[in-house]
């Protein structure tokens, strides 16, 4: 494991522009984070925020909270803006031509657009993970070492590494294959290895957009359990087209619809007794 | 698919409501065996309750499967749930029924039951809770269920009278204690019948607007 770690000095992914990993060692230096028990309010909040591509308005005016150390699940038909909303917490959308932003949107009580906030320390913060698994093509242990030998991380990479696969539920089927390639896991290994190379950068948060779409019904329990375990230690926001695995999963519930947020409440009840009409319709099927 | 399973839905309502009427037929049915000698139409009426076992049965396989098929959500569950406590409180109506029938089917309780005015209030009453309850039900208004747990202090009242008045004329001879026996169980299983009325108009709450008022009367008018 030891040379898989010094290996990782050599080969980097394309978009690294430059940075080796000695000079990341050298001028970086990352504090680990953990979920910001103290803070008392949500830890990703928006306020009014709206998100255009040129003149389309995708996210209308949406306030909502993203509290510590919840599941929060964003749902609504295709194109009514979730995902929009969920990359918008770590300026993911900032790589789209013609975005624009109004509105506030908070990471624990500081802003996120608009201000000094470095998006890069942002994303580092505020984790995501895809619909498709998409590890790099790569090995194992490079895949989730990777992010923090580039952040500047001056620990033990291979201690970490193991630590981001326990948490990841990886570890026990990986530990002997370490420098197999990434790509030879399953599909249902390969969400988890993008997981874990999301742990592994000590975020606060997780964004997951439709982790579970590509999955098998037994990879997606996997990963239904790995959130729920995941919960205790970090913030997650979830947006699913699985009304189900909303129910399932997560301790909040947000219905989108056009753009606009039409409720968030506990999910329990918005599963049982909503209280718009139009999540009613949506949650039942009658939609449209 | 929806189509098929609000279909589904209706087909399942329209079940519980069938069983609902045969039900308030049994308790229209009781009152005529314990004021007027009829064994024929008592011996109906026990024959008639294992008609409402098997709807019960049938209804309760339907909202499983509908459950495990379907996984609905909303008001659809709230609905599936319903149907199901309604339809069993609707077969605990039917044995009650089936009870009076069984007591009440000799000339002692007869006599006594006509001499007793309290029972013959508690009759009516209790009717008009089931029934109520049941309209309450198929009409999914609140407002009727609501009424229907408020007047059941009425029924528990009176029952109360009834058994206070028994007790204080109670009889010597051990024939007219047994017929007194009869009258008191009869008493009973019909405010049993106004108990589980309220049970359906409870169910009919949360069917309607989501809200559990068991066991939490001051929530009813909330």
């Amino acid at each position: 494991m030891a040379t898989e770690a010094q290996d990782l000095v050599a080969p980097l992914p394309p978009n690294t522009r430059g940075l080796d990993f000695t000079q990341a060692l050298q001028t970086r230096s990352v504090a680990p984070a953990t979920a910001s028990a103290a803070t008392s309010g949500p830890v990703v909040r928006t306020e009014r925020l709206s998100i255009y591509y040129g003149n389309f308005c995708a996210v209308r005016e949406v306030t909502l909270d993203v509290p510590l150390c919840q599941v929060t699940a964003i749902i609504g038909p295709s194109g009514c803006g979730k995902s929009t909303l969920l990359r918008a917490m770590n300026r993911m959308n900032d790589f789209i031509d013609g975005v624009r932003v109004s509105g506030r949107l908070l990471f624990n009580g500081q802003e996120v657009y608009g201000s000094v906030f470095d998006p890069v320390e942002l994303r580092r913060r505020v984790g995501m993970v895809f619909q498709k698994p998409n590890p790099f093509p790569k090995s194992i242990f490079k895949n989730v070492a990777w992010g923090p030998a580039v952040n500047g991380y001056r620990g033990n990479l291979a201690e970490l590494v193991e630590e981001s696969l326990r948490k990841a539920a990886l570890w026990e089927e990986v530990k002997d294959k370490l420098n197999k390639s990434a790509l030879a896991l399953s599909g249902g290994q390969q969400q988890r290895l993008c997981i874990a190379r999301a742990i592994a950068m000590q975020p606060e948060v997780l964004l997951m957009d439709e982790p579970c779409s590509a999955l098998d019904p037994i990879a997606t329990a996997r990963i239904e359990d790995l959130i729920d375990r995941l919960k205790t230690q970090y913030t997650v926001a979830l947006v699913t087209h699985n009304m189900q695995q909303a129910a399932r999963l997560s301790d909040r519930t947000a219905f989108m619809l056009m753009g606009e947020l039409v409720e968030v409440d506990a999910t329990s009840h918005l599963f049982t007794t909503p209280r718009d009409q139009r999540t009613q319709d949506y949650i039942t099927g009658r939609f449209g | 698919m929806t189509a098929h399973f609000v279909n589904l839905l209706d087909d399942l309502r329209r079940r519980s409501l069938r069983m609902a009427s045969l039900v308030e037929d049994m308790l229209e049915e009781c009152g005529e065996v314990v004021f007027r000698a009829d064994a024929a139409l008592a011996r109906r009426i026990v024959s008639r309750d294992t008609e409402i076992d098997e709807d019960e049965v049938g209804v309760e396989t339907e909202v499983v499967r509908l459950l495990a098929l379907y996984q609905p959500v909303g008001r659809d569950l709230r609905l599936l749930t319903a149907v199901l406590k309604v339809t069993n409180d609707l077969e605990r109506v039917a044995d009650c029924a089936v009870n009076i029938a069984e007591r009440a089917g000799h000339l002692e309780v007869q006599e006594l039951a006509n001499r007793n005015e309290d029972l013959k209030q508690l009759f009516p009453l209790t009717r008009r809770a089931l029934r109520n309850a049941v309209q309450a039900y198929s009409a999914e208004d609140a407002a009727v269920a609501r009424g229907v747990i408020h007047d059941d202090a009425a029924i528990d009242a009176l029952y109360g009278q009834i058994v206070r008045q028994v007790v204080v004329t109670a009889p010597g001879s051990p024939a007219q204690m047994a017929a007194v026996l009869d009258l008191l169980s009869v008493a009973k299983n019909l405010e049993r019948i106004a108990d589980h009325a309220t049970n359906i108009a409870e169910d009919v709450v949360f069917l309607t607007t989501g809200a559990i008022v068991r066991h939490r009367r001051e929530e009813v008018d909330a």
